[in-house]
């Protein structure tokens, strides 16, 4: 038996020695993603959530590191991991120098003083004016007068569809002039026409900000309130615009769980779906797509309130979000983190940034160099939107990812539109409890 | 041997030496166990009873709330079902499985190292990666599995299948590290009771159950043991093979899914760590009664 413990003891430490590889691939991971202390004034470790963006904000900022001289490494990761390493970060004092901030959590994060104040930077810098940028984002990122991020971006939603689907279905293109009406009676015809093969469009209850939501404020409804105290998933007008997403889902959409299972995206470029709503920070997965002579952008379509036969102010909703560039307020070199901050906002970044379809700019007046990017794809859609739809803010409060919970709950209500009158008052109860504990 | 107290007071120089090097050599284990381990449990501990704040700032004391929250949770307790369930399929079928195989390893058969590697190898591979190839397979619209089978199984999206579905990975996953710690086990146990069972007429199949399951039930209960408290943690299967809108995840998530989605995804530390907390209790319970059955079954020679 003493071989027996020997093994027994040689098991265990090997066990052990793996989680301590395991710990020490952690905290180094934390370490590269953390301020990089032993080389000072060297790297800015930056950290962002979207792999298709990381060319080309590399590339802008490797232009900065050609006058300054400090490298800047930046890292991608998916977008939950993202706020669990930065909260995790925060709380042991291990955050990134420049980061991105998001309108769910940038709140929290000012409260706790946890973001570098770009105040006194901003008052004295030559490049940057405050006016220049999308004022809704502008205002998110400042909260008693003090400025804690500058506007990265803007984003707006359209609609992209599938033109040989729609050849082989026998449906003519989406128009500018298309109600949502319109979408259902040409989305279900593509459905039974593809009889399982492929469908009129595809949602998952996870496209809320570039789906649901915008018929929702379409309809007159609302997720939150104005004043961020109420949840709106009740509003009488929500649930009318859930009996018009009930239909979808019963005559349009794929089931439930094979979006779930693939994705929206890769059905649509797998070609199963004549249509799928976008938001603009998605383009450049459908521009790299093998298929895209086939793909076209549209305006979202609207609902006709008034029955008047056209989209009036309100009737046709994108909803609008735009991130900040942050820093840490415990990073070791603030002046250097500002200065990329700025480089990243300054007009000929913004420029560039645009060019190279990286996403719409947060400074306003770049839009056309946006639209221009994309060379044989016309996404003016997205800019037409904003000109001529009605841009609603994403929707958030204090604690956003508190009342988060609505994307596995509304999975009930695809499946069985029935259920959705039940599930709204749930979500809306729920949410109106974790808004009052704000 | 029988020291009495007045000599444990005084060292001599060299037991002195001793005892610093000892400490000397304990101390990386220890420090490691204090900074990773303890530290972090008794942080916990004290989290379940606060109303936490954001950045670990702001904790305020609420006594046992978040316990009576926990337990009045239908959601608390649903996925400590699940978690059963799945330990109720990973722990028989990887032990036994892993048994057959160890039992047929340990012969000498051609390319013997060969199979060890292979039934060893998931174990090596990153349980993220691991979950990603299963994901693929299981994919109902496009996966192998379905294709291979002519099937249209939603293996992770139909409530009825996913949990099986979930733990044939776990099974997969582990069978191969059981198997290597049972042939250690059947390495030891000596030829010549073999031997002698062959001469007495004894049959493979009770040679089988009456010597080399009774000489091997102490691997066995380190076994049994580690997997029921390892199965019973399960948590990266299913938040790599489950996206959060999946239709079955409520039938799939497990207690140590729950304590995440509270504690990181929902910033509800307190009571997340109330979930673990009671998860540990049940666990700590689970362990004690399996100590108890050890003198019944497990045979020490």
């Amino acid at each position: 038996m003493k071989k027996s413990k020997r093994f027994m003891a040689l098991a265990l430490t090997g066990a052990m020695a793996m989680s301590l590889a395991a710990c020490g691939g952690g905290s180094s991971d934390s370490n590269s993603g953390g301020n990089s202390s032993a080389g000072g004034s060297d790297v800015i470790e930056v950290k962002i959530w979207d792999n298709t963006q990381l060319k080309g904000l590399q590339e802008i900022a490797d232009l900065w590191t050609e006058q300054s001289g400090i490298k800047v490494n930046i890292q991608v990761v998916t977008w939950d991991d993202y706020w669990t390493l930065l909260e995790a970060g925060a709380s042991g004092g291990e955050m990134p120098d420049v980061f991105w901030m998001h309108s769910n959590n940038v709140q929290m994060y000012m409260e706790a003083d946890k973001l570098l104040d770009l105040t006194d930077y901003i008052s004295k810098s030559e490049v940057t004016d405050l006016s220049n940028y999308y004022e809704g984002i502008t205002t998110l990122y400042s909260m008693d007068g003090k400025q804690y991020a500058v506007p990265k971006d803007h984003d707006t939603i359209a609609l992209l569809y599938n033109k040989a689907i729609f050849d082989k279905a026998g449906v003519a293109y989406p128009t500018d002039d298309w109600t949502w009406d319109d979408y259902y009676e040409a989305g279900k015809k593509i459905t039974e026409a593809g009889n399982g093969e492929y469908y009129g469009a595809v949602m998952n209850t996870s496209n809320d900000q570039d789906g649901y939501w915008n018929i929702i404020y379409d309809y007159g409804g609302c997720v939150i309130t104005e004043d961020h105290k109420k949840s709106g998933w009740d509003d009488p007008n929500t649930k009318k615009a859930f009996e018009f997403i009930g239909k979808l889902c019963s005559d349009v959409f794929c089931s439930q769980a094979m979006v779930a299972e693939n994705g929206t995206d890769v059905l649509f470029n797998n070609q199963m779906a004549g249509m799928i709503t976008q938001g603009s920070w998605m383009i450049n997965t459908f521009y790299q797509d093998d298929h895209r002579d086939q793909y076209g952008w549209a305006l979202l379509p609207y609902y006709d309130a008034n029955g008047n036969g056209q989209a009036d102010e309100g009737e046709r909703c994108t909803m609008y979000n735009g991130l900040g560039w942050a820093a840490s307020s415990d990073t070791k070199n603030p002046d250097a983190c500002w200065s990329l901050i700025e480089w990243f906002t300054s007009k000929d970044m913004q420029l560039k940034q645009a060019e190279l379809g990286v996403t719409m700019a947060g400074y306003k007046g770049c839009s056309d160099a946006f639209a221009n990017a994309f060379e044989g794809m016309d996404i003016s859609a997205f800019l037409r939107m904003e000109e001529e739809g009605t841009l609603v803010f994403r929707p958030y409060s204090k604690y956003t990812s508190r009342w988060d919970t609505y994307r596995p709950a509304l999975v009930e209500v695809w499946n069985d539109p029935s259920t959705a009158d039940k599930v709204l008052d749930a979500l809306a109860a729920e949410m109106n409890e974790a808004l009052a504990n704000e | 041997m029988s020291a009495p107290k007045t000599t444990r007071k005084k060292m001599t120089k060299a037991e002195k030496n001793e005892a610093i090097w000892g400490l000397a050599f304990v101390a990386p284990t220890m420090i490691g166990l204090i900074v990773l381990n303890f530290y972090p449990i008794f942080y916990t501990v004290y989290q379940s009873f606060c109303k936490t704040g954001n950045f670990g700032i702001g904790n305020v004391f609420v006594g046992f709330d978040n316990y009576s929250k926990v337990l009045q949770s239908g959601e608390f307790w649903g996925s400590l079902v699940n978690t059963f369930k799945y330990a109720i399929i990973e722990v028989p079928f990887s032990v036994v499985f892993a048994l057959i195989l160890a039992v047929f390893l340990n012969r000498k058969i051609a390319f013997r190292g060969g199979y060890r590697t292979i039934f060893f190898l998931p174990m090596v591979a990153a349980p993220a990666a691991v979950a990603m190839v299963w994901k693929f397979l299981y994919n109902q619209k496009f996966g192998l599995l379905n294709h291979l089978f002519g099937t249209d199984i939603a293996w992770v999206s139909d409530s009825r299948v996913a949990w099986i579905a979930i733990a044939i990975i776990g099974v997969w996953s582990i069978v191969g590290y059981n198997m290597i710690l049972f042939i250690s086990g059947l390495q030891e146990i000596p030829h010549d009771y073999y031997e002698a069972a062959d001469i007495d007429g004894a049959t493979g199949i009770s040679q089988f159950f009456y010597i080399t399951i009774p000489l091997l039930s102490p691997t066995l209960f380190f076994i049994l043991q580690t997997r029921i408290i390892g199965a019973l943690q399960v948590f990266d299967l299913i938040y790599m093979v489950m996206d959060n809108t999946n239709q079955a995840l409520k039938s799939v998530q497990t207690v140590v899914y729950l304590f995440y989605d509270y504690a990181f995804t929902k910033a509800n530390r307190g009571y997340g760590a109330a979930i673990v907390m009671v998860m540990l209790v049940i666990i700590l319970g689970i362990t004690k009664l399996l100590q108890a059955s050890e003198k019944k079954w497990v045979f020490y020679n």
